[in-house]
């Protein structure tokens, strides 16, 4: 998992400043890349794709810094549980992120296979 | 474990109480959880301006946060002359009332573990002092004493914690 915050800036950085809430945050905008999502929804997907489990002080810590940058909006709802969804920009951010971790997995590979 | 949602500031209480609750909810008590939301607690009044402000009417307390966030919306927070001055104050007679306090407490207890954790704490101590008086000097006093009171009483229980183990060994 640490690895995610060494992989190297992009022109869209949005999650470097975000300190010990990047990797939390990287992993929301992971979930909500498949559709809007509560709280609750969204610490059980992550849980079943990265095998780790948000407690509520990390969840809403990352989205609340998402969602002051943009990357993630709330949506209306009657229930006290308020989904979330991906903005375009938290959108952008994601493909951006998830590039750069993609070329240095493929360099990572790549070295590997040749040693 | 509900009620450590008291700890988070009203805004933020406001903001997601609600949802934070329904999450907290379905997770079984444990020690991790209870850091995890106390760590929250203390994040959400270290950085007030990640909440988005929203359409409602700004008033009271908000005020407050407004003026942060707008402080802090362009390379961080930035203090004033003022702000300052008076940290610098408060920051330079507390290290004197340390100094004065641990020449005292060595001269009746000596080396005991107590003494020798408060001058371990104090340069922690004092930066925490500063960062209180200069970026907090606006917000609630309880907002205040819950940051200053648990970063003071944090650190000296951890260098008094060290202190001991090290005279044990």
């Amino acid at each position: 998992m640490r690895v995610i915050a060494m992989v190297p800036k992009t022109k869209d950085a949005e999650l470097d400043d975000f300190g010990r809430f990047s990797e939390p945050a990287l992993l929301i905008l992971v979930s909500l890349a498949e559709g809007p999502r509560h709280g609750y929804s969204i610490t059980e997907d992550i849980e079943a794709i990265a095998g780790v489990r948000l407690g509520p002080g990390t969840l809403y810590g990352a989205l609340a810094r998402l969602e002051s940058r943009g990357l993630i909006e709330p949506l209306k709802s009657e229930d006290r549980r308020n989904p979330y969804r991906l903005t375009a920009l938290g959108e952008r951010a994601l493909r951006s992120r998830l590039n750069s971790m993609m070329t240095v997995a493929r360099t990572g590979h790549r070295r590997l296979a040749s040693a | 474990m509900t009620w450590l949602l008291q700890l988070y500031p009203a805004r933020w209480r406001e903001r997601y109480g609600e949802e934070f609750r329904a999450v907290l909810a379905g997770q079984r008590a444990s020690l991790s959880l209870f850091f995890d939301v106390l760590g929250g607690a203390v994040d959400a009044h270290l950085h007030p301006q990640i909440l988005r402000s929203r359409a409602k009417p700004i008033k009271g307390d908000d005020r407050m946060t407004l003026a942060m966030l707008q402080r802090c919306a362009a390379g961080g927070a930035k203090l004033s002359s003022d702000d300052r001055r008076i940290a610098s104050r408060v920051t330079i007679f507390s290290a004197l009332a340390i100094a004065v306090l641990y020449m005292v407490l060595t001269k009746i207890y000596r080396e005991a573990p107590p003494v020798q954790a408060l001058i371990y704490a104090s340069a922690p101590a004092l930066s925490i002092v500063y960062a209180q008086t200069a970026y907090l000097r606006r917000r609630s006093w309880r907002t205040q004493a819950f940051i200053l009171g648990g970063g003071l009483s944090g650190m000296y229980l951890f260098m008094l914690a060290v202190c001991v183990i090290a005279k044990r060994l």
